[in-house]
């Protein structure tokens, strides 16, 4: 019986506490009582980092918010209204979105932090400032996907709505479509961009019979396909071949890519179009990360 | 014994638990040994559209870490065997991209040297164990029972890369359905995408191209949709669930793993293979 109440005491003091300090900032405001508890808790111990499915993306993609003992400490600092920069939120915004959702740091938290929930509540809290997360559009997204039930609608569909946006801002040349191109000089430094990988290198072999296109499920799938995706396959390898940047970045057709490479495998010229359509998303990711 | 590493990628242990545990099972009957590697991490394919070194890093240090135990790997889904077998023919086939991911590995002391295979499951049972082996085990064939095999992507495409079966006319899934004593049936949209690499980005093009396919394989006289994938499974299962519920119409073709569907057949009772875990029920199959 004391036992019980004085934890309950307990328990309460924590509470008061906890939501006198967390009280100030927005974050603080919007976790939940026992998430505010579980930042106190955290001891980095860095087990969730060392169990992080893509804590390995680090290496790539240098952004200490991709590991997760690292997150708590941005969200933890944020929660407690230190000032960070907008430069140090958007980290944080990429940090929580690098994530396949596999629950591994939750399972193995010694101290039983549902970290997994806290990174899904943090995620939709900075994706509703507004600020586009290019990270949306690709399959990272499939437990967002499967969680939609949980989401309201508008904020659910906003920040995939924003991200084609921030990519198709740096793409102008897709708007003017009676724009008469210039294609000498051709932008070198954008083909040599291209030439990421062994993989992408052959788009120029492209004579532009269709075929791509023609067996595209997705591109078959549209009454209309120009209007819904902007350009199609084979022409965007022709704007690739013509270093045309903004129309082979440009068109909703990337985006919309199943990534199921019927078109590479029905080519009769050996384009890897699939290989070259996942590079130009890479470049449009990078491209419209730079000009921010 | 034959022997792999298991590689369950980030989605199975917490999404589709019946895939792994029907894939042990059997494979447990047919004598395939399979080990598991703890450190494994994420295969890379959601990474690719956003940066593809990084991609190739996360692949590659599973690799690495299957080449130190001396294993070859057996994956389930097909969008990490996609992922592992692309970057395992880069780094067998370009010098220089493997010497800056080994850069890398090397920090862990694990570069790839590229000695080991990547496999699916459906090529293990299909070449390493043997359809005439897989035979022998039937206990209770099924009769009557029509399955359309669903292949996923990745078993057949980019075939210079994924090299499972003729990409455009394989036979491999509908030999290992038939072994079960169930019929595959010919249906045109066998060999299309299922539409989960679009889920959470564009859910109306892919829950479209879900139910093209799933109606397609109802029409053409399927009783069962048949995966051998992650993404394929939980789509044609969770979210062809999720659709209807909100049209409030039936499902036009419920979906079963091939390892549930193997396993039944060899005699395992549902309850191990997982099949109360699928999302739309399962009604009692088995013969």
């Amino acid at each position: 019986m004391n036992v019980s109440l004085s934890s309950k005491v307990l328990h309460w003091c924590k509470t008061l506490i906890h939501s006198r300090r967390f009280s100030k900032s927005w974050m603080g405001k919007s976790l939940s009582m026992i998430q505010l508890m579980e930042l106190d808790a955290c001891t980095h111990c860095a087990m969730c980092t060392s169990h992080c499915s893509v804590a390995i993306a680090f290496e790539g993609i240098p952004n200490i918010n991709i590991l997760p003992s690292e997150k708590v400490g941005s969200i933890k600092a944020l929660a407690s209204g230190s000032p960070l920069t907008e430069q140090e939120i958007r980290e944080l915004q990429e940090g929580v979105y690098l994530c396949t959702n596999c629950y591994r740091c939750t399972v193995v938290c010694p101290v039983g932090i549902n970290l997994q929930n806290l990174w899904i509540k943090v995620r939709e809290l900075l994706l509703h400032r507004g600020v586009p997360e290019l990270s949306v559009l690709s399959p990272l997204s499939y437990y967002r996907g499967l969680m939609k039930g949980e989401t309201v609608a508008g904020d659910y569909e906003e920040p995939l709505t924003q991200a084609r946006e921030a990519i198709s801002a740096q793409c102008g040349l897709m708007k003017k479509k009676d724009e008469v191109l210039h294609l000498i000089p051709v932008d070198e430094k954008f083909k040599g961009g291209l030439d990421l990988s062994a993989q992408a290198k052959n788009f120029s072999v492209c004579f532009g019979c269709q075929t791509c296109t023609t067996v595209c499920p997705v591109v078959g799938h549209y009454e209309n396909p120009q209007e819904v995706l902007g350009l199609l396959p084979h022409q965007i390898m022709h704007a690739a071949g013509l270093g045309l940047r903004d129309l082979a970045l440009g068109s909703n057709m990337l985006w919309d890519c199943l990534t199921c490479y019927q078109c590479q495998e029905q080519c009769p010229r050996g384009v890897s179009v699939t290989d070259v359509l996942y590079e130009l998303k890479n470049l449009a990711v990078r491209y419209t990360k730079e000009k921010r | 014994m034959m022997k792999f590493a298991l590689f369950l990628g980030c989605q199975i242990p917490i999404r589709l638990k019946q895939y792994e545990t029907s894939s042990r099972l059997v494979s447990e009957r047919l004598g395939l040994e399979l080990i598991d590697i703890e450190e494994f991490n994420c295969c890379g394919y959601p990474l690719r559209n956003i940066d593809f070194k990084t991609f190739l890093l996360a692949s590659a240090r599973n690799l690495a870490l299957a080449e130190t135990k001396k294993l070859n790997v057996m994956t389930l889904c097909q969008c990490c065997y996609g992922a592992l077998k692309k970057a395992d023919f880069l780094l067998k086939e370009n010098l220089s991209l493997r010497k800056e991911v080994n850069a890398v590995l090397q920090q862990e002391g694990i570069p790839y040297e590229g000695k080991i295979e990547v496999k699916h499951l459906l090529s293990v049972l299909d070449q390493e164990v043997g359809v005439e082996a897989i035979r022998k085990r039937i206990e209770k064939p099924f009769q009557g029972l029509k399955i359309a095999a669903h292949y996923g992507c990745h078993a057949l495409r980019p075939s210079q890369i994924v090299r499972v079966d003729d990409p455009g006319n394989p036979s491999i899934f509908e030999r290992l359905v038939n072994v079960t004593g169930a019929e595959s049936i010919d249906w045109l949209m066998r060999l299309e995408c299922c539409g989960a690499p679009l889920l959470g980005s564009h859910d109306e093009l892919s829950t479209e191209m879900t139910l093209k396919k799933l109606n397609n394989g109802r029409e053409s006289g399927a009783d069962y949709l048949c995966t051998a994938c992650t993404y394929c499974q939980i789509q044609f299962d969770t979210v062809q669930q999720m659709i209807l519920s909100q049209q409030g119409s039936n499902p036009p073709l419920p979906s079963l793993l091939y390892p549930q569907l193997l396993g039944l057949s060899m005699g395992i009772p549902p309850e191990p293979l997982g099949l109360k875990m699928n999302k739309i029920p399962i009604r009692e199959i088995g013969s």
